[in-house]
């Protein structure tokens, strides 16, 4: 630091700080008191406002609203185009991506207040309801970025997802030989655990990290008053092995599909919500009143 | 004894294969998983002792299972077999292949070859992901939009162009498909049939409903005024609006003065809102300055912007309408009868104790009170007529005569009939034809056939007196002439005092008539009990006051859209039934009908 040319400090510590800097807090927070102060005035403005016969959809300021409203989410939407190219300054992707969170709880006000609360069984309340359930499964989102990636980090152990892999096909190929003298049914039950692809586990199996069908599992409870040679004992140990292991996997399968279950709501629930309100739309001005 | 040559392939991870051949000369060749097997197949799949084979008849092989579990013949599952090796044979056990062959000299060759596990994921890291075992988000994300703007969108599209154009049907149901989730909210009560009809008001596409449409069924619905005064009266849009206009009729509005300018729909099955008091302020407020010609005050809000009541009344004698006349001026009534109210109402006076003495069995209480003349229309909003005969005649008894135990009575509105009966009144005393004789027997007065045949000359003297006041008639009627002939001046009770606004008296039937009508004070028929504004503002004041009881619109007591003659409905006034002039004739005057009588 010290033979750095005092020119280059300035530069080097604003990227410094840049680099290590949430999108969250970005700029001070600029995002968040832009939208906050944005929801706040449109959230008085409807209750300074008094149309008649009552506040909907279908007033001035109720337009106004929508109109806000339909033009961010397609400029929310467009954070999938936008984060593809990466800039720099004031509109950098953490910039976009931090107005892109706060703007984004700031539609659940502008969207709201569009509805003037009549809701019901038709494709506009179905437009809120995906808005909603994007922005629920956006907040999802940063809080497990927050919290489970140190969780994901221990349960490696020092291992790579490959070595955990390369683990249990060790263990399996041991198993496998370590079976051979077993009984017919016996070795059966082995084959079945060997015959499990842990990575077959459907999504709910993987959210839930339940697994009740698992063969290896209960194998190791059927061998465990059954033969008490040698070879049972290897296998009733190799097959605690496997359980360890498989457990281990698992839980980072576990991990990975909580941190990743967002984005299978948040994309698919934009792109239908960006059907349901271009229907939205378009069917209110077919069938204008 | 048979001798096997075995082949063994193996594969080496690259994919190389190495082959090994041992030769075995047994009876009986053993397959299992046990090492001891001639043929030791290291797969679990396998039993420890699964098959052995053996020589058959005719240089057969015979391969039979020796546990439960069978084998593959030439990809047939089976517990024993027989075939030529010369001819070839596949046996599976598990994951291996034996593959028989024999050879010129009689050598029978069993090549023994697994076959290389299915592929599986576990090589790699993406199982992990949860990718792995969803769609893809572009696959989920593709299937969504096609579902919603196929369903929500293109199909009530396309059927709503594709329909035939038909006379909107209350009853019927709509052709457009699925256009029940364009629905904003439920259709008022009032237009609950048409809940799944869209297209009868929403005719055309990007087009607003237009009056036209809402006229097919309201045909009687007529225009407020001119729309030329209309527009005078309203006078320049505010910028703000007229922005909005702008946009509006881009979409097809028809402008300020249209029926969905006030009439909101899809706002929930109740009764369809009255439309704001704002509306009606548009034009009322200050309407004077731009529509010079009025003869209505200005008025924007019940409470702080709002004429004296004007009454529909008249006022002189002889005069032919009515007219209306400002409560602030303090009018006097002529209506043609002598009705002082504070006699009737006196708790101590002649009139009570004549109810209290007819009593429950005429339908009177303890003192006269309201109801007894004055009974709400089944509406609940009006009164009916009152009627001589129902309220008065219980006390101003018009019987003139009595025959043995039958009363003679005049006829009550008819006063030719009256002079005709009272002339005829054959037991009037009249001066004898002869005097100084009495005649014979049953002919002598008093007796069965007696009869005068000298001049009525008392019955005229009753005439007189019937029409002078405190006679029959004059006690209530004023006494005229017409043509030459003694009449009553026509009677002008007012079924209705407000021209433009409705009072519904079934609303305030929590309140005594006395709050509003100082009739036990009335000494002179005279007296117009109908309550100025001051009265009402008690309770009621504009739509947005906070301190009323009863915040009140515009349209609690007016209505917009006058009313086609001989068509008075419950929830509208009954303005033209006041304009028409009332002599009582109740035969002949029934609500309802717009007939002068």
């Amino acid at each position: 630091m010290a033979l750095r040319p005092k020119r280059d400090f300035e530069f080097h510590d604003t990227r410094r700080d840049t680099d290590h800097e949430s999108f969250l807090t970005h700029d001070g927070y600029r995002w968040l008191k832009i939208a906050g102060i944005a929801s706040f005035a449109l959230a008085l403005a409807y209750v300074l406002i008094d149309p008649q016969p009552r506040h909907n959809g279908g007033t001035w300021y109720g337009y106004t609203l929508g109109t806000i409203g339909a033009g961010l989410i397609v400029w929310l939407s467009l954070l999938g185009v936008r984060k593809r190219y990466m800039t720099a300054a004031r509109w950098s992707l953490k910039a976009w991506t931090s107005a892109h969170v706060y703007l984004g709880l700031a539609l659940v006000v502008i969207g709201t207040l569009h509805t003037g609360f009549q809701l019901g069984w038709n494709v506009h309340t179905l437009a809120w309801a995906l808005m909603l359930l994007v922005i629920a499964s956006g907040i999802y989102g940063i809080s497990v970025y927050a919290t489970l990636p140190s969780a994901l980090s221990n349960n490696r152990r020092e291992m790579t997802r490959a070595q955990m892999v390369e683990a249990l096909q060790a263990i399996d190929r041991q198993l496998e030989a370590a079976a051979q003298p077993l009984r017919q049914a016996d070795s059966d039950m082995v084959l079945s655990a060997l015959g499990q692809d842990v990575f077959a586990a459907n999504a709910w199996q993987r959210l839930a990290g339940k697994y009740p069908r698992c063969a290896t599992r209960r194998a190791i409870h059927s061998f465990a008053h059954v033969g008490d040679d040698d070879a049972y004992e290897r296998v009733r140990a190799l097959l605690g092995r496997r359980l360890a292991q498989l457990d281990q996997i698992r839980r980072q399968m576990r991990l990975k599909a909580l941190l990743e279950v967002w984005l299978f709501i948040h994309i698919p629930a934009t792109i239908a919500l960006i059907a349901a309100l271009t229907a939205h739309i378009v069917s209110v001005f077919y069938y204008w009143g | 004894m048979t001798a096997y040559l075995i082949r063994t392939i193996d594969l080496t991870a690259t994919g190389r294969e190495i082959v090994r051949e041992r030769s075995i000369e047994t009876d009986a060749l053993t397959i299992g998983r046990a090492a001891e097997n001639d043929l030791h197949l290291a797969d679990l799949a396998v039993e420890q002792h699964h098959a052995v084979i053996e020589p058959a008849q005719g240089g057969h092989l015979r391969a039979h299972a020796l546990g439960t579990l069978g084998f593959a013949h030439d990809g047939r599952v089976v517990g024993e077999a027989s075939f030529n090796s010369q001819e070839g044979a596949e046996l599976g056990f598990g994951s291996y292949r034996l593959t028989f062959s024999q050879d010129s000299d009689g050598l029978v060759t069993i090549t023994q070859r697994q076959e290389a596990a299915a592929e599986d994921t576990t090589g790699s890291g993406e199982g992990f992901a949860l990718a792995h075992a969803l769609p893809s988000k572009r696959a989920m994300s593709w299937a969504l939009l096609s579902a919603i703007l196929l369903a929500f969108l293109a199909v009530p599209i396309f059927s709503h162009l594709t329909r035939e154009r038909v006379e909107p049907d209350y009853k019927a149901d709509g052709q457009v498909t699925m256009d029940a989730a364009w629905s904003t909210g439920k259709l008022s009560l009032a237009h609950h049939g048409l809940e799944d009809n869209c297209e009868a008001c929403h005719v055309d596409a990007f087009v607003a409903v237009r009056d036209e449409t809402c006229l097919a069924c309201h045909k009687e619905v007529q225009d407020h005024a001119l729309v030329s005064r209309q527009n005078t009266g309203r006078g320049p849009l505010p910028i703000g609006e007229q922005m909005q206009w702008a946009v509006a009729t881009t979409f097809g509005k028809e402008g300020p003065g249209a029926c969905t300018t006030c009439h909101s729909e899809h706002e929930g099955a109740t009764r369809m809102p009255p439309p704001a008091q704002a509306f009606c302020a548009e034009c009322h407020s200050g309407m004077d300055a731009r529509l010079t010609d009025t003869k209505l005050g200005n008025a924007s809000d019940f409470g702080d912007d709002h004429p004296e009541f004007q009454a529909m009344i008249w006022t002189e004698r002889g005069q032919r309408e009515p007219h209306r006349v400002s409560l602030s001026k303090k009018p006097r009534e002529f209506h043609g009868l002598a009705f002082p109210h504070d006699t009737h109402l006196d708790p101590m006076g002649g009139v009570a104790r004549m109810a209290a003495s007819l009593g429950p069995r005429w339908g009177y209480g303890e003192e006269l009170v309201c109801k007894d003349c004055h009974v709400l229309e089944r509406d609940g909003a009006s009164f009916k007529p009152v009627e001589m005969e129902q309220a008065c005649e219980g006390c101003h008894s018009l019987v003139y005569d009595k025959v043995g135990p039958t009363f003679r009575t005049l006829r009550h509105g008819d006063v030719a009939q009256m002079l005709a009966d009272l002339r005829a009144m054959d037991r009037a005393p009249r001066a004898p034809v002869v005097s100084g004789r009495a005649r014979p027997g049953q002919f002598a007065k008093g007796r069965l056939y007696f009869s005068d045949f000298g001049r009525p000359g008392g019955s005229l003297v009753a005439i007189n007196r019937a029409m002078a006041k405190g006679g029959v008639c004059g006690d209530c009627h004023t006494p005229t002439t017409r043509d030459g002939k003694p009449d009553v001046v026509p009677v002008n009770l007012p079924q209705q005092f407000f021209v433009h606004a409705n009072f519904d008296h079934e609303a305030h039937e929590e309140e005594k008539c006395s709050t509003c009508h100082a009739a036990d004070k009335s000494k002179s028929s005279s007296d117009l009990l109908i309550p100025g504004i001051a009265i009402c503002r008690d309770c009621h004041l504009g739509e947005d006051a906070k301190k009323a009881e009863v915040p009140s619109p515009c349209a609690m007591c007016h209505t917009y859209h006058p009313i086609p003659p001989g068509k008075p409905r419950k929830d509208h006034p009954k303005v033209h039934d006041a304009t028409l002039p009332v002599r009582f004739a109740p035969e002949k005057c029934r609500m309802g009908d717009p007939t002068p009588c």
